[in-house]
């Protein structure tokens, strides 16, 4: 599965600790997520979304 | 954010319980003649567990300084994995004890190796297969 979750970070200009505690998750998670090391639940991937202003279908993508 | 630093308080005081434990058991059998790996396993255990908790009040520390929670949906998960894993790795472990319980008991100078001294020997490689776990899920995620 891959992701633009740093893409979009990027380009909002946010770091990974303001997206972490936009989300409500530990910096350490942001990183694993961005390096696709680890697959979020359902919620986390909504809110994570939403943090970047996206959808989630336009987020995550399957190879 | 305040209920997870309660939390941390509230491990780090059961830290600090442990660690005095320790301290006054480790008084109690330096006043005794002979040290051997009857008495050292209930020392060993707690300061592990010390160790432990340490790097653990460390990390969820800096977290909650800088507005993080205390844990989200993946550090749970890799307490989990670790856990599950090292109790797998500790009946693996209990059946080394069991085997070569004569060597194992030899290294320490005993002749056999009581219920308490076999226990515990199983719980402090539990204790460590937790703790190497958890550091290795934590740093390399093998989780996606």
């Amino acid at each position: 599965m891959k992701n633009k979750i740093k893409e979009l970070r990027t380009k909002y200009n946010l770091t990974q600790e303001e997206l972490a505690r936009r989300v409500g998750v530990r910096r350490e998670t942001i990183v694993f997520l961005e390096q696709g090391k680890y697959n979020p639940s359902l919620q986390l991937a909504h809110d994570v979304a939403e943090a970047l202003k996206t959808k989630l279908d336009e987020l995550f993508t399957f190879d | 954010m305040k209920k997870d630093k309660i939390r941390l308080i509230l491990i780090a005081t059961g830290t600090i319980l442990l660690l005095t434990t320790a301290i006054l058991y480790s008084l109690m059998i330096a006043q005794k003649e002979k040290i051997n790996l009857g008495n050292l396993i209930p020392l060993i255990i707690p300061l592990l567990i010390i160790i432990f908790m340490a790097f653990f009040i460390i990390r969820r520390y800096k977290g909650i300084k800088s507005g993080m929670p205390l844990e989200d949906e993946y550090s749970k998960k890799v307490m989990l994995k670790a856990s599950s894993v090292s109790y797998y790795l500790t009946l693996y472990w209990l059946l080394f004890i069991g085997w070569f319980e004569e060597p194992i008991a030899n290294l320490f100078g005993l002749q056999h190796l009581d219920a308490g001294q076999t226990t515990g020997a199983g719980i402090v490689g539990m204790a460590i297969f937790l703790f190497a776990l958890w550091f290795y899920y934590s740093k390399k995620p093998n989780l996606a």
